[in-house]
């Protein structure tokens, strides 16, 4: 009771004291809010590019890096993406429990029934089935195509919202390319930050993809490959690719344990040796497999430029404390007189501490609320100027916390010194 | 001055004095490293490209419909467009080109003479040279600069399925690479034989000027599905009319293609460097918001230092003290606290230099830059402790009389 009486008085009292030196106070909630706000929006970057897109499942997914370049001046060593055949001996090789083998690629897309001829320029993902139950692809409508090799599609929710405006279109037959494919599947609204399944060449903040058509088929009509692709021989079209040596797959396995995981390793391992024994490739073995926070950190998708943004703002958040912290103890050092009064006539240290304490939290809030809003703002601010950021510029509630959080911090925090200074004041100097 | 006199009065206020030299330093470290990030950014968007960059419109298409997988039809339809562009008042030359200059990877591939198939070895970047499918027309497009030989002609385009390699244009870069001093015409490449040598353009800003590897050849009809840039040259001054035309002219050939970019060769530099600028820019909108706050800062510590100094000030304006001495006073123990702040600065700048280049490259400080900085947080600094400089040298005399 009596506490709660006190906390009440604390807090009348830190009101009177923001009442009594507002432009001061304003200025020390600026100060701080903008130093909150701009780390928070950093934060909020670093936190969407850094997170886990599949935490579900996230160690068990494996990306494969093989080492078959036939000459011995590989693009890269390992390289993270594989010829036809490569890709295809990991598939039937049986130990992972899915797989998934494909290529990016894009096409126009329009409603073969439509009379309109407008086309919607569509991503591909060309892919083997196991892509879906590996990504827990979710669908709305349908389910995913049973076989590498059909005229069927699965379509991502964006598409379907502007070629048939979210109804369920499974049954329904896109025109691509020339092409006729019936669409069996649709998926909900689907977010992958970062977009794990491909984070190279700069792609790791996409979109997910629009159009999902089976890997063989997208070979044969010869859909071009829109990601990295490196080859050793010449060819005019993907349809030639089966048996030449063209990199451009991306391989991804489901492993439940780590025995199957060097069970890989050595299914891997002892290809490449045949491969080696048999002349084809001059390279030592290497075959890399790695999890998808281990790829996600190989590839470096957190920008480095944002990072180094952020420790800037670390840096500024320390000048906004400093400067709040030289403001209050001119605000402390004014109000002596007060606190001197207060003192003589029986406030102890410990009052006094927490009615200071009471008031920097006070303050913290109000700074939290208004950092809150500037941090959504230097977010969109941000934005302006990284453009490529775009799709991951998101603030989380864990961030909204956190930035509440860092206000309260900051603020009890640039409170302290001069606290402990207050404190020392004595009326009888005050007095005399 | 007594500077003695003015440290010892600082060492009184060791704590708000350290807090407002530590807040100098680190507002002066990311000042000066701010503007090196702006003026390496600015330095990169000014580099030499060899290329008429505001009269080149890039325009970057691709079909739509199936009909294009017949080669013979997409390149009858490539051929009209062309001509079309051609016609267009201000265009002055238009070519067909399967990737552009100043990016960043493409199509790549290794070169080397027949006769010296190890040259890549030695020389990395012989590895990934650009290999440019155009027609005869792009020389005076990108107007090419010659320096021995001759451009391609039409005589030197090849056709579906030729199994040649047929003639070739290199970069003089490219030639020095492969061939020294001595003249490379004539020789025969993994690419084909080369009949002429140009001065380089900048291909890929991010590898070295000396290395800007490119080999042209006519054959961009063969892979007609390559083709996705039209590069247009165009009168001075013709740029926005021609702009405003291209869309018609290509969809009145043929309707079902999507055009996706229309920029000049200036705009096309500018996005490649986009995120440079938009971190540079990011970067002087957070020291433009420190200096705020460290103005504030120094506001506050000049205001507090009154309010504890009044009664000395006024004994010294009471021994005969002017006004003007007292803001000297005032300002000299302000920019005393300035210097030390920028000195330490520079200890701050180099070590934030030293941090930043862990995630992002950027030149070293200069004492040029220094200097400047300094002088900014000069002005800033003494721009918010005028006022209560001056206030401070209004306190009357009297004020010596009481509370003593």
């Amino acid at each position: 009771m009596r506490s709660s009486s006190m906390f009440s008085y604390n807090l009348s009292l830190a009101m009177q004291s923001f009442k009594r030196a507002p432009t001061l106070y304003f200025l020390i909630m600026l100060t701080l809010s903008i130093g909150v706000g701009v780390l928070c929006a950093n934060l909020a970057l670093v936190n969407s590019m850094a997170s886990d897109p599949i935490p579900e499942k996230s160690n068990k997914l494996i990306h494969i890096s093989m080492n078959t370049w036939p000459g011995d001046q590989p693009p890269d060593e390992p390289m993270h993406i594989l010829r036809y055949r490569d890709a295809m001996k990991i598939a039937e090789s049986g130990i992972p429990k899915r797989s998934a083998v494909f290529y990016a690629s894009g096409v126009y897309a329009r409603d073969s029934e439509s009379t309109s001829m407008k086309r919607f320029d569509s991503a591909v993902r060309a892919t083997t089935p196991g892509f879906f139950e590996l990504t827990n692809a979710p669908f709305a409508y349908g389910s995913a195509f049973e076989k590498s090799r059909g005229m069927e599609v699965v379509i991502g929710d964006e598409l379907n919202q502007k070629i048939f405006a979210g109804v369920n279109s499974v049954g329904k037959t896109l025109e691509l390319d020339g092409e006729l494919l019936t669409i069996v599947g649709v998926l909900k609204p689907w977010i992958l930050r970062p977009l794990f399944y491909h984070a190279t060449e700069g792609r790791a903040f996409n979109l997910t993809d629009d159009i999902y058509a089976p890997l063989e088929t997208a070979i044969d009509l010869g859909w071009s490959i829109h990601a990295r692709s490196s080859s050793a021989d010449n060819y005019a079209g993907v349809e030639e690719t089966r048996d030449k040596n063209a990199y451009y797959l991306q391989a991804w396995v489901e492993l439940d344990n780590v025995n199957q995981r060097s069970a890989m390793q050595s299914y891997l391992d002892s290809y490449s040796q045949e491969l080696k024994d048999a002349g084809e490739h001059p390279l030592t073995t290497r075959n890399e497999l790695h999890n998808v926070s281990e790829w996600l950190t190989a590839k470096k998708v957190v920008d480095q430029k944002v990072l180094a943004f952020t420790l800037a703002s670390v840096l500024f958040l320390s000048v906004c404390i400093f400067n709040a912290s030289s403001l209050l103890l001119s605000r402390f050092h004014a109000a002596k007189f007060e606190v001197g009064l207060r003192r003589a006539i029986g406030a102890s240290n410990r009052h006094m501490l927490i009615q200071g304490l009471t008031e920097s939290a006070l303050l913290g809030l109000f700074t939290g609320l208004v950092a809150l809003v500037l941090s959504w703002l230097f977010l969109k601010l941000s934005v302006q100027f990284l453009p490529r950021l775009a799709n991951i510029a998101v603030l989380e509630p864990k961030l909204l916390v956190l930035g509440m959080l860092l206000a309260l911090v900051t603020s009890i925090a640039s409170a302290l010194y001069p606290l402990y200074r207050a404190n020392r004041y004595t009326i009888s100097a005050e007095l005399k | 001055m007594n500077i003695k006199a003015l440290l010892k009065s600082l060492l009184l206020r060791k704590f708000t004095t350290g807090l407002l030299i530590l807040q100098l330093a680190i507002t002066l470290g990311l000042l000066i490293n701010s503007a090196i990030l702006a003026l390496d950014t600015n330095e990169k968007l000014a580099q030499k490209t060899g290329l008429d960059a505001e009269n080149t419109l890039i325009v970057s298409l691709q079909p739509t419909s199936g009909n294009y997988r017949d080669l013979d039809y997409f390149r009858s339809i490539v051929s009209q467009d062309l001509q079309e562009l051609d016609k267009l008042p201000g265009v002055e030359s238009v070519s067909l080109v399967n990737q552009l200059p100043i990016n960043r990877r493409g199509m790549l591939g290794n070169v080397y003479d027949l006769d010296d198939p190890e040259s890549v070895r030695k020389d990395k970047y012989l590895q990934d040279v650009k290999i440019f499918l155009t027609n005869e027309e792009l020389a005076k497009t990108l107007a090419f600069a010659l320096v021995e030989g001759r451009f391609l002609t039409k005589d030197d385009q090849l056709d579906f399925g030729s199994d040649k390699n047929g003639n070739i244009l290199i970069t003089e870069s490219l030639k020095n690479a492969l061939y020294g001093d001595t003249s490379a015409l004539g020789q025969e490449t993994n690419n084909g034989r080369v009949v002429g040598v140009v001065k380089d353009i900048m291909l890929d800003p991010t590898i070295p000027v000396d290395k800007q590897y490119g080999v042209f050849g006519n054959r961009v009809m063969e892979y007609v599905f390559t083709g996705r840039n039209y590069l247009l040259k165009v009168t001075v001054g013709q740029i926005d009319n021609v702009r405003n035309q291209v869309s018609d002219t290509i969809l009145a050939v043929q309707a079902e293609r999507d055009i996706y970019r229309i920029i000049t060769m200036a705009e096309h530099m500018k996005r490649f460097y986009r995120h440079d600028k938009g971190l540079a820019e990011l970067f002087l909108m957070l020291c433009g918001l420190m200096i705020f706050v460290t103005a504030i800062s120094s506001y506050a510590y000049s205001q507090f230092h009154i309010s504890r100094q009044k009664k000395y000030i006024g004994i010294r304006r009471a021994l005969g003290a002017r006004k003007k001495d007292i803001l000297l006073y005032v300002l000299t123990e302000n920019w005393l606290v300035y210097t030390l702040g920028c000195t330490l600065g520079l200890v701050m700048a180099l070590g934030f230099n030293i941090l930043l280049s862990q995630y992002i490259s950027l030149s070293k400080p200069g004492m040029m830059l220094f200097l400047l900085a300094s002088t900014i947080i000069f002005v800033a600094g003494t721009l918010a402790t005028l006022i209560p400089a001056i206030k401070t040298s209004n306190i009357p005399p009297v004020i010596a009389t009481r509370t003593v």
